[in-house]
């Protein structure tokens, strides 16, 4: 199993301990990652135009599909992201001449061949959950955890084809898989408030703190991401904060931990 | 040249150097960039650097700082790492500069004392002058190629005065291969040394020696015609080991000005009765003593400016630091840039910047804009189209980190971009999210009505929200509500301050009735969260979540277009 390893902007800088896991976990059981040229996924640039957004997506694409592979995320507006542009320009003739013509600047092309998952999606469904399960060694029995589903990886379904929309259970039975048991919170497919930080802080602040409370409301004791924005936004939020804090784990370090990998090597 | 004049220039340009390097090494405790940076005084900054220094001086973080200088400002272990190419080159610069600079221009007090018997005009001194001149020559058209090779259709920054600089430095050293390449060549340069050497110079009685010096040294003498007398020659050589030996090695071992005399030779007639020695001499010292004053000035203070930058890294306890010394580090920063634009090529977000065709985006150009807000240039009158695009690319940054990391001066530019938008965002010029909501939804629409009536809009809607242009994809909304229902941002409550004023049923109803503009302001479409519950929920499949990312892409380019119109009183 081979991916082309898609980190986007926060996770290198930003959350270092992401990258980490994820390369650690997923050589553990047998993913190969290949590091590519890659640039933004485009994400920023919806906001300013859908051309810029489509074509510099579609130079990450046409990057993996020079490389014959397929692009793994552990972002999950990296992930929504990119297939975004794929359908975009899927269903759009002249966003496509146009996008085909400022990737041929670069001798690149985009003709759909290379997919695009994110981390959940390939420990699920192409590693298996029962190959997870059979790899755990110290299984983390009794951890109450939420799960923290990302909108942009679960929304909109018919273009992330992440998992069921309106009741979704990947994210809960990798949790199950770790021996951890998942918590069902209110909240959980609610959005974590990053997208409207810059905007409107305050709104974005409200969102935040309100997952936080329903979370340890609901008896979790950990809040579990696989998203940097959704994870670096708890922790903001919680530093400084004289409101009850949550300790927030990424899944690469949840998963690491139970199939026994050393702690430092995850980031923790 | 005499000596008088030959001192007093000299003694000009270092003290414009001198005054260029204190003004210039003052700026980094007198410039402000960021918000955070006004309120920290001079002399505040002063003292949290050099204490910051003193104290390092005295630790064992000393070590490190040796190590860094040695690998890092004189061996530039982080261009290594990135460019090769470049790397050779700029080593062959800064070598060969160095030693042209030790062994030649101060010959006097370094190669006189240290060289025994040291002429400039012997071996191998003849061969290793031409040995660095042309170090140097192939390290900028290194650095040069590089550039070209690396620049994957970037925009890069030129400005005249960095241009201008590297001229002065071809002109030292172009001019410097010509004097030597004219005077192998030049009979009248072997008159005056004969006379001054053997006490005459009639041609006659210098026969044997001319044509010693003919056929060895390859002087062009006109008048020896084209066959020497062998036994006039061997005459000569006997008279060039009592008078000239001592001082004067054979020429061909300058591999490039020999060849240059061979070339000269056919002119040294002309070269000769214009004094060329005279003026390439005084092009070659006074281009010197130019550029040595003008360094300062130029991008080429970088020389002074990154090894500090690269040496202050290694000084500092942490990683993060004070913000006080941080206020030093960013203005040091605008001069330690080499403009080697590694930085463009390693961006997250360059393939916008040249979609767009806005450079701004660029670290590079960025870090320019940085300074020229810094020094108020850029909102001056007539720049008003410079400042909003720097601010647009300003805006876009992912803060990627991957400039900082690759940077080879050890620039902590992601610190530089987060205290620009703060200065931008103080100068009026802040992040689209936030000059949009400055204003009501209503004033917005009346200001583009009355742009509409002045010249209308030149972009095809299709191209920024071809969702919104098409009616079909939301007149198919029945106003169910569903979006506003499920919506998070609507949950937090419409009717405190920081709520928004429409709904997603409400913005698509707007569309629906062909009120587009008034939705392009609105507090709605600029706080949505892009959560996409109201895209996945709604029955009749409207794409509520992705109109309202072109509703920002068109308000973005519409709004600003008319930024600078208010509504009419």
């Amino acid at each position: 199993m081979k991916y082309a390893l898609f980190l986007g902007c926060k996770i290198p800088s930003k959350l270092p301990a992401y990258e980490a896991s994820t390369r650690v976990v997923l050589g553990h059981l047998g993913v190969t990652l290949v590091d590519l040229d890659f640039n933004c996924c485009g994400y920023p640039a919806r906001n300013v135009s859908r051309d810029a957004f489509a074509v510099t997506a579609a130079r990450n694409l046409a990057l993996a599909e020079r490389a014959g592979l397929d692009v793994l995320t552990p972002c999950a507006c990296c992930f929504g992201t990119l297939r975004h542009a794929i359908r975009f320009i899927s269903e759009d003739a002249e966003l496509r001449s146009r996008v085909t013509q400022a990737l041929a600047a670069e001798g690149l092309a985009w003709s759909g061949h290379a997919g695009v998952e994110h981390l959940l999606t390939v420990l699920a469904r192409k590693v298996s959950v029962d190959a997870l399960a059979a790899a755990v060694r110290t299984p983390s029995t009794g951890l109450r955890v939420a799960a923290q589903y990302g909108c942009h990886a679960l929304r909109p379904s018919n273009v992330t084809r992440f998992d069921n929309p309106m009741a979704p259970t990947i994210f809960e039975t990798l949790i199950r898989a770790t021996g951890a048991t998942p918590v069902d919170w209110p909240r959980r497919l609610d959005c974590c408030g990053d997208p409207l930080h810059e905007a409107n802080a305050q709104l974005s602040g409200h969102m935040t703190r309100a997952k936080i409370a329903d979370a340890l409301k609901s008896g979790a004791e950990v809040l579990c991401t696989a998203c940097p924005h959704c994870h670096l936004r708890f922790d903001a939020a919680q530093t400084g904060s004289s409101d009850p804090t949550i300790r927030t784990l990424l899944y690469t370090q949840l998963l690491g931990l139970a199939l026994g990998l050393p702690a430092k090597s995850l980031g923790l | 040249m005499s000596p008088a004049f030959f001192q007093s220039t000299l003694y000009a340009s270092l003290a414009l150097c001198a005054l260029g390097l204190l003004w210039r090494v003052s700026a980094w405790f007198r410039v402000h960039i960021g918000p955070d940076a006004r309120d920290v005084t001079f002399s505040r900054r002063v003292a949290a650097v050099f204490g910051g220094a003193a104290s390092a001086l005295f630790s064992l973080r000393v070590l490190r700082v040796l190590g860094t200088f040695v690998l890092d400002a004189l061996f530039l272990r982080r261009l290594f790492a990135n460019a090769k190419l470049r790397w050779l080159g700029h080593l062959l610069i800064v070598a060969g500069f160095t030693l042209l600079l030790l062994m030649h221009a101060l010959a006097a007090v370094v190669s006189a004392k240290l060289l025994p018997g040291y002429q400039p005009t012997l071996y191998p001194y003849l061969l290793l002058r031409n040995l660095f001149g042309a170090m140097v020559l192939a390290g900028v058209a290194l650095l040069l190629f590089g550039r070209w090779r690396q620049r994957r259709g970037l925009p890069q920054v030129r400005r005249p005065m960095d241009a201008a600089f590297v001229t002065l430095l071809a002109t030292v050293l172009v001019a410097g291969f010509l004097l030597e390449g004219h005077k192998i060549a030049s009979p009248r340069a072997f008159y005056r040394m004969a006379e001054q050497f053997s006490g005459t110079s009639d041609p006659a009685e210098l026969k044997p020696l001319r044509a010693f010096w003919a056929r060895e040294f390859g002087v062009a003498f006109g008048d020896l015609g084209e066959s020497i007398d062998s036994n006039a020659v061997e005459e000569g050589r006997a008279r060039h080991a009592d008078a000239c030996a001592s001082c004067h090695s054979k020429p061909a071992s300058a591999f490039i000005s020999y060849p240059l005399s061979r070339a000269l030779a056919q002119v040294t007639g002309i070269l000769d009765s214009g004094r060329a020695d005279i003026w390439l001499l005084y092009l070659h010292v006074l281009a010197c003593f130019l550029g040595l004053g003008l360094l300062p000035f130029t991008r080429f203070f970088h020389a002074v400016a990154a090894p500090v930058s690269l040496l202050a890294n290694a000084a500092a306890r942490n990683r993060t630091q004070s913000v006080t010394v941080r206020a030093s580090r960013r203005a040091l920063a605008l001069d330690a840039c080499v403009r080697c634009g590694i930085c463009d090529q390693q961006c997250s977000v360059a393939p916008l910047a040249r979609y767009l065709g806005n450079p701004g985006l660029l670290p590079s150009h960025k870090l320019i804009a940085t300074g020229e807000l810094a020094s108020g240039r850029i909102l001056q009158s007539g720049h008003e189209n410079d400042a909003l695009r720097a601010a647009d690319g300003a805006f876009l940054c992912t803060d990627c980190g991957r400039c900082t990391n690759y940077c080879p001066a050890g620039l902590d530019l992601e610190d530089l971009w987060i205290a620009a938008r703060g200065d931008f965002a103080a100068e009026g010029l802040p992040a689209p999210a936030q000059w949009v909501q400055a204003r009501p939804a209503l004033a917005w629409a009346e200001s583009m009505e009355v742009a509409l009536a002045q010249h209308g809009f030149s972009d095809p809607d299709a191209l920024f929200a071809p969702l919104s242009a098409d009616r079909r994809s939301f007149s198919r909304c029945v106003q169910c509500q569903t979006c506003t229902n499920v919506c998070p941002v609507v949950a937090q409550g419409m009717d405190t301050e920081h709520g928004v004023d429409l709904t997603p049923q409400k913005v698509m109803n707007l569309l629906r009735l062909g009120l587009r503009d008034l939705t392009l302001g609105s507090r709605m479409v600029w706080d949505c969260a892009t959560c996409y519950q109201c895209q996945e929920h709604c029955p009749e499949g409207v794409r509520v979540a992705d109109i309202m990312y072109e509703l920002r892409a068109l308000a973005v380019h519409r709004l600003g277009s008319v930024r600078g119109l208010r509504e009419p009183s």
